[in-house]
């Protein structure tokens, strides 16, 4: 579904993504950690291309994404994007919010792409929002509009920046079911996360990276358990301390 | 002091006032749309991908926000003959404010424009759409709300910066003023004037920006 081959990034001199190799296959869970600033969102950001890359290949859903010629609209519609602050639209209520893209991006019919955004938004538990306000929900509920907004669009694959990073504790708990729910019904998944729990429990695959270079990969158990390498123990020693 | 106050000279000269204020009205007006039209490009030649018309648009804000408007005047009504464009005084007097006040609003919908948030214009780029679209449904309702208000502000300038116009002998309001001093020598009961003129102008402008304010401003808070 994913793959990187040798793929490298740099802004300006600074080597933000080091020599990618990475295989995602369709179904497969898997969640991107490590320190801040060591090229995790840069590399998911990648993958609809709100980053660009100078050397390598990456294809995503067998497009070739260091092919200039793809077109952009078609694989940005097939992946869902959740980022770290949410981003919904402020001035459209929550389920304008959702149906914004299909109607005028897959051209779906008005009156469908409102059945379909209410499904999304029943389906993250927030029915009974559809008419609100961003500034009237909550961090956690708006962040499951954000995920029905990506869902609406049907994806093939979700990508998930720090999905609960900017989320008052109470309320991670709340996004993070959703995801382990859209995880057990199959879809395609990259988390970049530092939710232990939720690598354990859905991820089949962690990634760790460090300094722009993917360090360490494997099941979650053994990553987090028994990290081969030092630099791997020392992050999960300091995240696992509070 | 009072006493000296010639009331009946005013009411003489109304119908002189009453043509100024129009003719300030009307000029303002031309003027103002001409300006919305020149700074809606600027901005959109500032905020543009190529560098020569971020260049072209940068040197002409830049200009025209470092210079006295009253330069500004001068330069075309006094420059521009000498390099063989002749123009009459109401023209010249609407292409003056046109262009200064150009320059702000571009400023201003610059401004509306880089307020909305990037993140909210990556989540409409992640959602495939073009940026036609996100223009129309993510940027721009937004930046409207934030840009009446200014705009509205930068109205209220106008009118009162019109005022100059009297200088290249346009008659507007200010120079009726200066045709009661001229005539008659009645500074006080022509100037008083005028300004009482000038503030009901400001009166029939201000309730739209309370109006603006309240409608079209997206408050985060409910």
């Amino acid at each position: 579904m994913i793959v990187f081959k040798n793929v490298h990034k740099w802004f300006g001199k600074l080597h933000v993504l080091n020599d990618i190799n990475l295989h995602v296959r369709s179904g497969e869970v898997v969640v991107i950690c490590g320190p801040s600033g060591s090229g995790k969102s840069t590399l998911i950001r990648c993958i609809n291309r709100l980053e660009k890359f100078q050397q390598g290949e990456l294809y995503v859903d067998g497009q070739a994404l260091h092919d200039h010629s793809i077109n952009l609209t078609k694989l940005r519609a097939d992946i869902g994007f959740v980022f770290q602050q949410f981003h919904l639209y402020p001035h459209m209520t929550a389920l304008q919010n959702v149906t914004l893209a299909p109607v005028n991006v897959r051209k779906i019919d008005k009156k469908e792409a409102v059945a379909l955004g209410r499904e999304k938004l029943a389906r993250v538990g927030l029915a009974d929002k559809a008419e609100a306000y961003p500034a009237q929900l909550s961090g956690g509920q708006q962040q499951r509009v954000a995920i029905a907004r990506g869902l609406a669009m049907n994806p093939k694959i979700m990508l998930f920046d720090e999905p609960t990073s900017a989320l008052d504790p109470e309320m991670i708990g709340e996004v993070l079911d959703v995801m382990v729910q859209l995880a057990g019904e199959g879809m395609t998944m990259c988390v970049v996360t530092h939710e232990m729990g939720f690598a354990r429990q859905v991820a089949h695959r962690v990634i760790f990276m460090d300094a722009g270079q993917l360090v360490e990969k494997g099941a979650p158990d053994e990553f987090f358990d028994h990290p081969k390498t030092d630099r791997a123990a020392q992050f999960i020693s300091k995240i696992l301390t509070h | 002091m009072l006493i000296n106050f010639n009331f009946r000279v005013i009411w003489e000269y109304m119908p002189l006032f009453l043509e100024g204020l129009r003719n300030t009205f009307l000029i303002s007006i031309v003027s103002l749309i001409l300006a919305l039209m020149v700074g809606i490009l600027a901005c959109a030649a500032r905020l543009s991908r190529w560098k020569l018309l971020r260049a072209v648009s940068i040197v002409y804000i830049e200009s025209i926000r470092s210079t006295p408007l009253l330069v500004q005047i001068y330069f075309f009504y006094f420059g521009l003959p000498t390099l063989g464009l002749r123009v009459p005084e109401l023209e010249t007097g609407i292409i003056a404010l046109m262009l200064n006040s150009g320059a702000y609003i571009a400023e201003i919908v610059r401004a509306g424009i880089t307020s909305v948030p990037n993140g909210q214009i990556e989540a409409g780029i992640s959602s495939g759409l073009s940026y036609t679209q996100r223009m129309r449904f993510i940027v721009l309702p937004q930046a409207l709300g934030v840009t009446v208000p200014p705009l509205l502000g930068q109205a209220i300038v106008l009118v009162k910066d019109s005022a100059l116009l009297s200088l290249i002998s346009v008659l507007e309001l200010t120079r009726c003023g200066q045709e009661l001093t001229s005539e008659r020598f009645m500074p006080a009961e022509g100037f008083l004037t005028v300004a009482v003129l000038y503030l009901c102008i400001y009166y029939c402008l201000k309730p739209l920006a309370g109006w603006s304010q309240k409608k079209l401003i997206f408050r985060e808070e409910y």
